[in-house]
Parts: C-alpha cells; structure tokens; sequence
C-alpha cells in the first residue's frame, strides 16, 4: 500500500509569506504574441496589442520567478499535487508588443488548510505587477494554487 | 452599446481543444508539468491518453468571447475558478451573462457571469468579468 508523503511543517509553509521575487523587465516580442495568440484560437490583436492570456506567464517569468520556483517555494510535492483555487486578472490598461515593462511579485499569503473530508492542503497566493515605465501599474494578478498535501507517493 | 443585467454574451465555440497548442503554450510558459504536454503522465493519471489544457488557455477562450462582443482592451477584470481539466480533444463553448452594469469614473462597466462549457450542465472553468462597455 502506497505510504502518504511526509507534510511540510506549517510554520514552514506560513514563512514564505512576504517572499519577493527579484522583479525585473519584461518585453513581449511579436513572435511570443504570434504564438501565444495562436494558442487561443484567436487573430492577432489591433496595433500591437498583446492577447491577455500573457498576464499568466508574463508576470511570472518578468520578475525573475518561474513556475516550477513557484512549486518549489511551496514544498509541493509533485507537479501533480498543484490544484487552481482561483486566478484574479486586474487589466488597467492594454499590453503591447515591443515595450518594455517593469514587474514585481510576492507571496502575499499561505496557510494551512483542510477539504471538507479531511484532506490537508496548503493555500499559497502570488501577487504580481506590471508597470509602465512611468510607474503606473497596467495590470495586476493574484493566483491561487492548493498544494495537496500527504498524497500517496 | 446597448446592454442591461440578463443580457446573454454571444457564444464562442473552440471547436476541438488541440494537443499541439497546449506543447506550444507549455513551452512559452516554461511549465514543466508533464499533464500539458505527455499523454502517458495523463494516461497514469486516469485521464486517458488526453492532455490537459492550461488554465490560462481555458481562461483565454472567455478572453475571445469577452473581445468579440465588447471590443478588445475592454477587458477591466478576471476572476476565474477551475473546477473540472479541459483535455484535448474537448468541444468548448464559452459563454456568459450579464449580471449588471455600472458607471465608474465616467466609465459604463458590465459585470458578467463568465463560464467555459463542455455539455449543458458541464461547466470546467466558472468566473467573473467586468468589461468596459463602448459609449
């Protein structure tokens, strides 16, 4: 019979919260756009303007982070054990092609919790920004993934 | 434009979710998760010999919809929950409802009910929107 994989000390998981990832700058080139855009079954959008769906990776891998740093920080214990609570997209103003953007991003909360049968997880959020040269923030973006815990390894 | 709370949002239909766009997307995302791009991790999963798509690709199909029927850039906000995978293979529709509509800032925003759909009833990705609606 499978053996339930040891659980991360709680303490452990709620230490990661205030966590900065280094920020940096981000530029979507016209092929990432070509590409992604594709992916959605979509044209191509007017004047340069980047498909939305960037505001997943684009934060992301922009300041510095990436996902498989974002599974680790949490102790996940596999690529499988990652469920998606929620993902918050704030869009203030449209992306383009071709400019260069500034990114920060953080862990804003992690705690420990349970599902309605018992089963232990961990709650983690990432907060992301993209900023315009100027300062003024174009778009932000909260993900929530549940870090399953005590899965059979 | 002229709209009110009950409004339904014209459909967008992806007519068979591709294998190939979730390789392409797992590689632009730099996702190492096998489940996007290796049938037989799927298979061990027991999702048979389908890959499972990207939540933000799920979440793009809604993207489309939301452009289509009020303009691209008129997106203001997405919050979108996962309950069920979409794997390859799937006919999506998205749909969606308006919920209400509000003027902030000088601006006429509509919130929505937003939802990917599999069969009726079957509802793998489930949010919210706010779309900037034109004068």
């Amino acid at each position: 019979m499978a053996q339930a994989r040891p659980i991360p000390p709680e303490a452990e998981i709620r230490a990661i919260v205030g966590h900065n990832f280094p920020g940096g700058i981000y530029t979507v080139a016209h092929w990432e756009n070509f590409l992604l855009t594709e992916c959605t079954g979509a044209d191509l959008l007017a004047d340069g303007m980047v498909h939305p769906v960037v505001l997943f990776h684009m934060p992301i891998l922009g300041c510095g982070a990436s996902i498989a740093e974002m599974f680790a920080l949490g102790q996940a214990e596999s690529d499988f054990s990652i469920g998606i609570e929620s993902y918050d997209w704030e869009m203030f103003s449209p992306l383009h092609e071709d400019v260069p953007y500034a990114i920060s991003g953080k862990v804003v909360s992690a705690e420990r919790r349970a599902t309605a049968d018992g089963h232990p997880f961990d709650r983690i959020q990432f907060q992301f920004e993209v900023a315009h040269a100027g300062g003024a923030v174009a778009a932000r973006t909260t993900i929530t993934w549940h870090y399953r815990r005590g899965l059979p390894s | 434009m002229n709209v009110v709370a009950g409004d339904k949002i014209p459909d967008w239909l992806m007519e068979s979710v591709r294998p190939e766009r979730m390789r392409t997307m797992a590689a632009i995302l730099r996702d190492p998760n096998p489940v996007h791009w290796d049938r037989n991790a799927c298979a061990a999963l027991g999702f048979g010999q389908r890959t499972i798509n990207q939540g933000p690709l799920g979440l793009s199909y809604m993207v489309n919809m939301l452009h289509a029927w009020a303009g691209q850039g008129s997106i203001r906000r997405l919050v979108m929950t996962f309950p069920l995978v979409v794997l390859d293979g799937d006919r999506i529709t998205a749909r969606g409802a308006v919920t209400d509509v509000r003027e902030v800032d000088g601006e006429r925003l509509a919130d929505c009910d937003i939802w990917l759909e599999r069969e009726p009833g079957d509802r793998p990705l489930m949010g919210t929107a706010t779309v900037k609606l034109a004068d």
